[in-house]
């Protein structure tokens, strides 16, 4: 590999290679009318240094496929990044990542090369997405100078719509979790909570069939005019 | 790092993180309990997990050959077939979580003949076939399970019963069961010279507590736990030493073909939570009380250290209830009577040793050295729930006066002692047999000469004290005195036959209730009409038979079934007849505690009285040849000591 460093005007300083790579991510797919059960997604969730989105750092992301209308554990996604003079905050209880594991971690730009390869054109999925979206957004911008457009969808959101009679309209992922019963190993860790968030779009989708949303479109447009209802409602 | 390494490396943790939870899960029901961890990794990479609503077909008939092997990790299945007479279908199998389907069609290669239902909403994982397929060829336990649920109809309704006790146990094992099948993983080892950093890392990444620092023949030198690692980093030490220099030496060790009872005996004796499997001198695993207590469901060993470490004699009062409860669900979860004793003895040896360091602690130290010594049941470790207080105080002084003088500095700290003991639910002894009564609160020479006169005159009322005094065990403090007290008594009793015999006609007293016609002998009226006492007409003549041999054979130890068991090794009596008290004595304590459970459930008194017509037909004829036991006993009792 060519250690030649290579800099762009006001970017990143990214190494040949990682350039190469960066190139060759695949584009976003459109949302199609593909059954659920035919589509790939994947979903994420991230620990940050905090909850502030201007200020705070990605530390760590977990992932997990669901291929085919499976969770397939063949296919999961899990790194720590190396953060220089990462400083132990208040969060550190909540994500419990030690600083070791921050200084042991991989370089920002290949994690997130290797997270985005992972990715490729499929959509994503997460709980409170907005959150993971701008993070993960902010944090490919600053690392590879790459624009983030995957369309991301928000269990927090799909799941009251789908499932009105839980009455849970700001239901955290602790609360569905243990509406379905769902038995999660370590939450606050990326790649559990990610497999947890992965379980409840399961049942999600199971029940979107049922009422007629097989597809992303029609659950992007089913939410839609759900947003806009709500927003009517409350105004 | 290059790039694919890098990838790798993070795949890998992801990997291990999330897959770690799904083998850990599996980890609680056969086979894979009993699989490699490595092969059970391998088999969680290769699912995928998938989600059926309540009602949905997981698998079905016209689906054609089974391509996956399904294991249900939350939820419910049901089999439908077609109903043989009737139209419709019926339900022929149920299976949950941690059961596997569909085997026999996976095998034969062929499609599933019942239609397969989530009965419920269920997460089934889903083994693809090359991967099963190349399971079946590594794992053992894989295999046999894969085989044996195909075998015959007759095998699976065995199997399903079985689950069903394996659920309710917790696990599949007793506290009978060996521990080579406990320890499930290999054990994780190290040579002396290893860095500590590079041993924890070993730890972190095999997802363990310990390691053992082994010599090139794998014979365990050292161990090492997480819990040694916080007192190093404590210490500030440096983590590039070698490991040697921190280990614990010497390691406890079982045998693999100990039982997980004595692992959990050991754990809470010793406050240790790893014990080391060694065969041939060869390190073959490692037991954690994390394993034993996936066992239990009873924290045996956490029970113990917070008795151990309990604050208040209100603290200790109030853990009586959790030592019933353990008890409870230990009796619930078929322990046998042996077990239940054991633990119960080991709980109150620990409470004893408790309140005698609060007392010691509050009163202050007396200045005199002083042993703590129980009598009877207790000191046989033969002990139930409700139980009386025997015990005694033993010290060493030169001469009377000196005696005289420690006993009245000891006699008010045994006094408090045997209040507070009581306070805990350790009754007040009726005769008066506590360390508070000036005549049991002696000298080692005092203890002796009193012995000593109970051999010498055997009155009834020094024989009946002969059977509850010699039963003696030391609690706390220094055993030295107690061992020789004992061993002067064994040399006093060996050279006195007369006193033998007159303790073989006591022993002789309580016959066991079984007639030469009638198959029990029950009272006749009273309270008491048509029932025997289990404790007095069943046990006490294996107790005193067994008392009476053993010190006539100067053996020391004093429970019962062990006396037995020595007499046996000594040639006293014969290894059949051995074993055939024991198992009479046995039967007979485990029926009278289950009577005592049943009692406490229904809120009445406990009693030892029972009427034998309550039983079933098959306890009731085993309860009848125990007694038979007992007769025969007390015959060749008889016939030694030509009674």
């Amino acid at each position: 590999m060519s250690q030649f460093t290579w800099f762009s005007g006001r970017g990143p300083a990214l190494l040949e290679a990682q350039l190469d790579r960066r190139i060759g991510l695949a584009e976003p797919a459109a949302l199609d009318h593909r059954p659920l059960g035919e589509q790939r997604l994947v979903v994420l969730d991230l620990e940050t240094s905090g909850l502030d989105m201007k200020r705070d750092r990605l530390l760590s992301i977990g992932a997990v496929a669901i291929d085919r209308g499976a969770i397939d554990f063949s296919q999961q996604f899990e790194c720590t990044l190396h953060r220089l003079d990462h400083k132990v905050g208040p969060s550190v209880l909540i994500h419990g990542i030690a600083p070791s594991a921050i200084a042991n971690g991989v370089e920002p730009a290949e994690a997130l090369l290797d997270f985005m390869e992972f990715v490729g054109d499929s959509p994503l999925l997460a709980f409170h997405a907005g959150f993971d979206q701008r993070m993960l957004a902010r944090a490919l911008k600053q690392s590879l100078g790459y624009s983030l457009r995957h369309r991301f969808f928000d269990i927090a959101e799909l799941a009251p719509l789908l499932c009105p009679q839980a009455k849970l309209p700001r239901g955290g992922l602790d609360d569905w979790t243990r509406y379905f019963g769902l038995q999660v190993q370590q939450r606050h860790h990326a790649s559990a909570d990610a497999l947890a968030t992965a379980e409840l779009a399961l049942i999600l989708f199971s029940k979107a069939r049922r009422q007629q949303l097989d597809s992303l479109l029609a659950l992007q447009q089913r939410l839609a005019s759900w947003q806009r209802r709500q927003r009517a409602h409350s105004l | 790092m290059s790039k694919s390494d890098a990838y790798t490396q993070a795949g890998k943790t992801a990997v291990l993180q999330n897959i770690h939870g799904t083998v850990e899960f599996l980890q609680k029901y056969p086979p894979f309990n009993q699989m490699d961890l490595a092969h059970l990794a391998y088999l969680v990479e290769n699912c995928q997990l998938r989600f059926y609503s309540a009602g949905e077909t997981i698998i079905k008939p016209t689906d054609g050959p089974v391509e996956y092997f399904y294991i249900v990790k939350q939820g419910h299945v049901h089999g439908e077939r077609p109903h043989s007479a009737k139209r419709g279908t019926e339900t022929t199998f149920e299976i949950t979580s941690g059961e596997c389907f569909p085997l026999a069609a996976l095998i034969g290669e062929r499609a599933t003949r019942t239609e397969h239902l989530a009965a419920e909403d269920t997460f089934c994982l889903l083994l693809n076939k090359p991967a099963f397929v190349k399971l079946f060829a590594l794992s053992n336990p894989f295999r046999d399970f894969a085989l044996r649920g195909v075998s015959s109809l007759l095998d699976q309704v065995n199997q399903q019963v079985q689950m069903r006790a394996v659920e309710s146990l917790g696990a599949q094992y007793s506290l009978d069961s060996r521990l080579a099948e406990l320890a499930m993983r290999q054990p994780i080892s190290c040579t002396p010279a290893t860095p500590l950093r590079k041993a924890v890392q070993l730890m972190h990444e095999q997802h363990v507590g310990c390691i053992v620092i082994v010599d090139p023949a794998l014979k365990p030198l050292g161990i090492f736990t997480l819990r040694d690692l916080r007192r190093v980093i404590a210490d500030g030490s440096s983590l590039d030493q070698p490991i040697a220099s921190l280990m614990t030496l010497e390691p406890f060790y079982l045998p693999p073909d100990a039982s997980a009872f004595e692992a959990a005996i050991a754990m809470t004796e010793r406050h240790i939570a790893h014990i080391c499997l060694v065969e041939h001198e060869r390190l073959c695993g490692v037991v954690s009380e994390r394993d034993l207590f996936s066992l239990q469901r009873v924290d045996l060993v956490h029970l113990a250290r917070t008795i151990r470490h309990a604050g208040t004699v209100e603290t200790l009062a109030a853990l009586r209830s959790d030592i019933r409860q353990l008890v409870e669900r230990m009796l619930a979860h078929g322990a046998s009577s042996t077990q239940i004793t054991h633990i119960i003895t080991l709980f109150n040896d620990h409470s004893v040793c408790r309140v005698i360091e609060l007392t010691l602690e509050d009163l202050g130290d007396p200045g005199v050295p002083f042993t703590w010594l129980c009598f009877g049941s207790e000191g046989r470790r033969e002990q139930t729930l409700h139980t009386d207080q025997d015990n005694g105080i033993l010290f060493e002084a030169a001469d009377s006066v000196t005696a005289a003088d420690m006993r009245r500095r000891l006699l008010p700290l045994a006094v408090e002692i045997n209040q507070r003991l009581a306070q805990c639910g350790f009754t007040l002894c009726k005769g008066n047999i506590m360390a508070g009564n000036p005549e049991l609160c002696l000298s080692r020479h005092e203890w002796t000469r009193r012995f000593n006169s109970f051999i010498d005159e055997a009155t009834p009322e020094n024989l009946l004290k002969s059977s509850i005094y010699f039963d003696l065990r030391v609690v706390w403090g220094d055993p030295h005195g107690c061992d020789l007290v004992r061993q002067g008594l064994l040399k006093q009793i060996a050279g006195n036959s007369l006193f033998q015999r007159m303790m073989a006609e006591n022993a002789l007293r309580q016959r066991p209730p079984v007639g030469r016609f009638r198959d029990f002998v029950v009272a006749r009226k009273g309270a008491e009409k048509d029932t025997l006492d289990l404790k007095v007409q069943g046990l006490t003549p294996f107790v005193d038979g067994a008392r009476l041999l053993a010190l006539a054979h100067g053996i020391e130890t004093c429970n019962t079934l062990e006396r037995l068991r020595e007499l046996i090794a000594k040639g006293v009596i014969e290894p059949l007849d051995g074993a055939a008290y024991e198992e009479a004595y046995h039967f007979i304590q485990q029926t009278r505690m289950q009577q005592h459970q049943l009692q406490a459930q229904q809120d009445r008194p406990y009693s030892n009285r029972i009427d034998p017509d309550s039983l079933n037909q098959l306890d009731r004829r085993i309860l009848r040849e125990a007694f038979r036991q007992a007769q025969r006993l007390q015959s060749s009792l008889a016939l030694r000591y030509q009674l």
